[in-house]
Parts: structure tokens; sequence; C-alpha cells
């Protein structure tokens, strides 16, 4: 009996041990192809001229407005997305599914499309854009206003789906609790809802900053790349690659220790959620 | 002061009827099983779910009325609610949430905090003033939670099983600060809870809510001696039986019949003690007037008593001594004979 038990356990015992090998291997292979370029661009980067570079004006340039449209970008998604979050995570009609799909496909739309989108509906000659210009006389395409609308249109669904996730994960009562104590509606999100869903907002501003700061492809398409008025970093990036690789390399380096900055604070966000 | 209470409403598989009234400084407890819809009598009172029918008045003002379409939300209702686990806002320290709700009526921030540290003192936590929820033990807690649903001065205040979030030892000394405080309220108060302990402890008057319905309400004594369900019985330890009267004989709804020394006429209840009820190995001699004979179910040792659990036409619990159950070879397992006095079978209509 003990025999045919351990004949039959051999085999098995062997393959238990194989595959934790296949999969680690691979899972080498993995961090490999997440970890060698950025790597590379540390090798490459010219650390001897990078004061001089920093101080080069289309390197300014670039720099200050990406800070500038990812911004204003993460404003303009705060204001409209969390009001958008609430109605999705608590708000009860009818085509709510086919809306919050609508709402996040900007998320997985080639951002290529997006601009496309962008220019035919707020272009000088698109439905919406040809009546505001005519009414206000602003312009979006090909302007800084350009930027933050075509960053704003790509990196709002990463907020609205972080905040509306934090709403619904909060525990009700809290509120009730507040309205019992005589908060109105308004008192209660202010006082009591914002509080509780900090690290969910947090986290969500930080990804929606990133991704706005990112931008590239709905960006070129809509606002074109005006150096000062529309070249954000990554534009900047892309052309000084035929230019200059240093200033390629620094600006893409500034981009890295962006992300890394908002990937430290998600995850201290997700930490520390109640 | 007075809360008149008449809430009729449906909600997931919950059908709530209840009907009762609060008196200006009385305690009464909604006491029932899990699920009965205790939390949900409460809600429904403080305006968290609206009534499909009925009504809520305190001092008489109609606060809801879902045949004249009133209703007042929570927001504007002046009850005071301790929640179940306190729901003590995590973001805000302890001053901060009992001033929460004086800022929401309006007062200035300093002089909201002021009173906020005045109530923490009332209720021994004067130090704690700064600390956030989370550094707080669950008494303490408990405790911030009572002087916020107190410190606006409530029309009606509620408690949804106010130390079932504490440990044993906590319970012992929070109840005894707490009906101090609930002694201290003047308007009509409401808690519910699970536990029989909790509510005699802490309650005037008892309602019993089984789901959905109140099957009994009266004072703790009443309650307590002559209970009108099988659950309320179980918790008192009482042995309760139903049926029909007709002079010193009743015929049980369960088949069988208990002969009774007090006359009575029509659908009665009728209690037995377990400690009024004897057990024998062989058919009993003596005056009794109710023998019966039936299987052992179970037999447990609860304190220096055994209670022991007896089967058959008449199902049974009695409470016997060790040494009675010894007496009995309980373990032997088979029938054993059971006998009540007349005057041990108590009669009440049903």
């Amino acid at each position: 009996m003990s025999g045919i038990a351990g004949r039959a356990s051999r085999p098995r015992r062997r393959g238990a041990s194989a595959l934790p090998l296949a999969l680690t291997g691979l899972a080498v292979a993995a961090v490999a192809l997440l970890v060698l370029p950025l790597v590379g661009l540390f090798l490459r980067t010219p650390w001897s001229r990078l004061a001089a570079l920093l101080a080069e004006d289309r390197v300014h340039q670039a720099l200050r407005l990406s800070l500038v449209s990812s911004l204003a970008a993460l404003a303009l998604c705060t204001v409209l997305g969390v009001p958008l979050a609430w109605v999705l995570a608590r708000r009860q009609f009818p085509g709510k599914r086919l809306l919050r799909a609508l709402c996040l496909l900007p998320m997985v739309l080639p951002p290529v499309v997006g601009g496309v989108a962008l220019l035919v509906a707020f272009g000088r000659r698109g439905f919406v854009g040809q009546p505001v210009e005519q009414l206000t006389g602003i312009t979006l395409p090909f302007t800084t206003a350009g930027v933050v609308l075509a960053e704003a249109f790509v990196a709002l669904p990463f907020l609205v789906v972080t905040v509306e996730a934090g709403l619904r994960a909060m525990d009700r009562r809290y509120e009730d609790a507040a309205a019992t104590l005589g908060a109105s509606r308004a008192t209660t999100f202010r006082r009591v809802t914002l509080p509780l869903i900090g690290p969910s907002l947090a986290a969500g501003m930080a990804l929606c900053w990133a991704r706005a700061l990112g931008e590239f492809g709905a960006t070129i398409t809509f606002a074109g790349n005006r150096a000062g008025r529309t070249q954000t970093m990554p534009l900047a990036v892309y052309l000084e690659l035929e230019r200059d690789l240093g200033v390629a390399l620094l600006l893409s380096l500034v981009l890295l220790f962006a992300s890394v900055a908002v990937l430290v604070t998600v995850r201290a966000g997700s930490f520390t959620s109640p | 002061m007075t809360l008149e209470a008449r809430i009729r409403l449906r909600l997931g598989t919950l059908d709530l009827d209840v009907a009762f009234d609060v008196a200006g400084g009385e305690v009464v407890a909604v006491l029932g099983p899990n699920g009965a819809g205790k939390t949900t009598v409460l809600r429904a009172l403080a305006g968290l779910v609206p009534l499909d029918a009925g009504h809520v008045r305190l001092d008489g003002r109609t606060v809801e009325d879902a045949a004249a379409a009133i209703r007042e939300p929570a927001e504007q209702r002046a009850v005071g609610v301790v929640f179940q686990d306190y729901l003590l806002f995590p973001h805000l320290s302890a001053r901060d949430n009992v001033a929460f709700g004086l800022r929401a009526r309006g007062l200035a921030k300093p002089a909201a905090r002021r009173r906020a540290e005045e109530w923490l003192a009332r209720v021994h936590l004067g130090g704690a003033a700064g600390a956030k929820p989370s550094a707080l033990s669950g008494g303490q807690a408990q405790r911030v939670a009572l002087a916020r649903a107190l410190a606006t001065d409530p029309a009606l205040l509620l408690l949804d099983e106010p130390l079932s979030a504490l440990d044993v030892e906590a319970r012992l000394s929070i109840r005894r600060e707490l009906r101090v405080h609930l002694d201290a309220f003047d308007g009509p108060c409401v808690l519910v809870t699970h536990d029989p302990l909790e509510a005699v402890t802490l309650a005037d008057r008892l309602v019993i809510l089984e789901a959905g319905r109140v099957t009994q309400s009266g004072s703790i004594r009443e309650v307590t001696s002559r209970p009108r369900s099988p659950w309320v019985a179980r918790l008192v330890g009482l042995n309760l039986y139903r049926g029909r009267a007709h002079g010193h004989t009743v015929a049980l709804d369960t088949g069988g019949a208990l002969t009774t020394a007090a006359a009575a006429m029509g659908e009665v209840f009728l209690v037995v003690h377990p400690h009024a009820v004897a057990l024998h190995r062989s058919r009993p001699e003596g005056s009794a007037r109710n023998v019966w004979c039936g299987p052992v179910e179970s037999a447990e040792a609860n304190g220096d008593r055994v209670h022991v659990r007896v089967g058959g036409p008449i199902p049974v619990v009695a409470e016997v001594t060790p040494a009675g159950a010894a007496d009995l070879r309980l373990a032997a397992g088979g029938d054993v004979w059971v006998s009540v006095k007349a005057t041990e079978v108590d009669p009440y209509p049903a």
C-alpha cells in the first residue's frame, strides 16, 4: 500500500517543484521588462550637463507649461469628477450603467482617438467649439486651454472611478449620524463624507494628475505642439529625441520622479483608508 | 414630554407594525431577538427610514404622519441617537465629535467647543477631549457617543444596543453610569437591545418585539412573571403553555391538559416555574394533581442547579439539585415521571 502511495506521490512532487521554478523564471523576465528600460534611462542621463540643461529655456517652458496645465486639469477634474462620482455611487436612475461605461471610456480609448473626437466637438468648426467661439471669443484647439481640456478628458475617469469606489466602500451610517445631529446634506457632505473618503480622493487626484501630466496623444492631436503654449513635457521629450537626446532624457527623468511620487501617494492612501 | 409611535413599514423581508408610547423621563427597552426589526424602529423614530403608514408624535407635535404626508427629515427632528457601534466620526477629536451637533445647529466654533468640553467632563472624559476615536477604549467611545447625542438637548433619546460593543468588564461600570445619565434625561428614551440583562437594568418598561410585531409590553415585573411568547418564556426561564380553560382544567393547544388551583375561562397562558416541577423515577404517590411521563431530552448544569428538559406530551424544563439529578440516574435515559402541583400552575388571560 505504502509503495503505491509513494510512487504515486513522487511525480506529483516533482511537478510541484518544477512549476514554481518556471513561474519564478517568467516573473524574473517580467521584472526585467519593467525595470531594464528605467535602468537605461538612468545610465544614459547626462548627469554632468544636468545643471546646464535645467537652465535651458525650452526645458523651463515645457516644465512650467506641464505643471500649470496638469494642475489646471486636476482642478477641473476634481470640481467635476467628485460630483459625478457621487451621482454614480449614490443616485439610482435608468441608464446609470450605460452612463458609467461612457464616463469611463476615455480610460481605454486610444488617446489619439480622444484628440480627434475633441477636435470635431470643440474645434473651431466643431458643434460645440463654433458657438462657444462666437459667443465668448475663446478658441480651444491649439491653445493652453485646449491642453487642459485634452488632459482633463483622459484623466477625469481615473478620479471618478477611485472616488466612486471610496464612496461605495464608506459606511453610510456616518452620514445618518450626522443627520441626526442636525447637519444638512451639504454640511454632512463637507464635514463627514469628504473627510471619510479623503484617502480615496487623494489617490484619485494623484492618479488623475499623473495621467494629465503624461498625456501625449490627445494633446498633440487637439492642441498641437507649440513651444510655450501647448508643448508639454511629453511632447517636448518626443521632439527633443531628434534634437538633443540629453534634454529628452532629462525631461523623462523628471516625469519618472513625478510618477514615483504619485505611486507613493496612492499606496499611502490605500494603506490608511478606513 | 412624550413619544407616541405608530410605525408600519416594510423594508426588505421585514414587515414592521408596532405601536407604543413613552412618557417623559421614562426609559423603554425594545427587546427582541436578532432580525426582529429593533434597529429599524429606531431608524424610523430618528427619521432615517420613512413610514409606510402611521405617525410619530413628540410632545403632541407630529414629526411624521404618513397619511398627512408630513415628514420632518432626520436633521430637523430634535432626536439624539447613540448608534450601535457609536459611529464617532473618525477624523474628528472627541471634543469635535460632541461639538458637531452644536455647530450644525449654528453655534459658533468656540462656544460649541466649550459646551462639548462641559459634556465630556460630565461623562468623566474631560482629559480625553483632544483624542481621536481610534485612541479611545470602547467604554470611552460609548461615553463620547452619549455626550454627542445629549449635547444637542434632544427631545427624544434613542440608543441602539448601547453596551453590546463593550467587553464584559467595561459593560458593568458603563451600565451603571449610563443608568445615571438616563435618569437625568427628562425626555422619553427608547433603547433597543437583544440582551435581557441590559433591558431590565436600564429600562423602566419593556416592549417585546418579535418578527416585526409587539408580542408583549409592560413593566419588567409583568413581562418576566407572565410571558406571552415562547421567546420571552425561554429568556426568563419559565415553562409557558397556551390553552383553553374551563374551570380548573386547561386543555393545552399542543395536546394534554393541566389542572390549575385558580379557576379560569377561555384562552389562557399558563406558566410553571422550573423549580416547581418535580421529577421521579417511578410514578409518584403524592397529592400533585398534574402527573405525566416523558423522555429525558437533555440535562445541563446551571450554577448549583441542573436543568432537565423532558419531552413527551407536555414538554417541560425542571430545575433539580445535582443530588436529585443523581437519584434520577439521568444517564440511564428512558422516561421519567413529572409532577406539578395545581397551585404552581399560574393561568392568565391570553
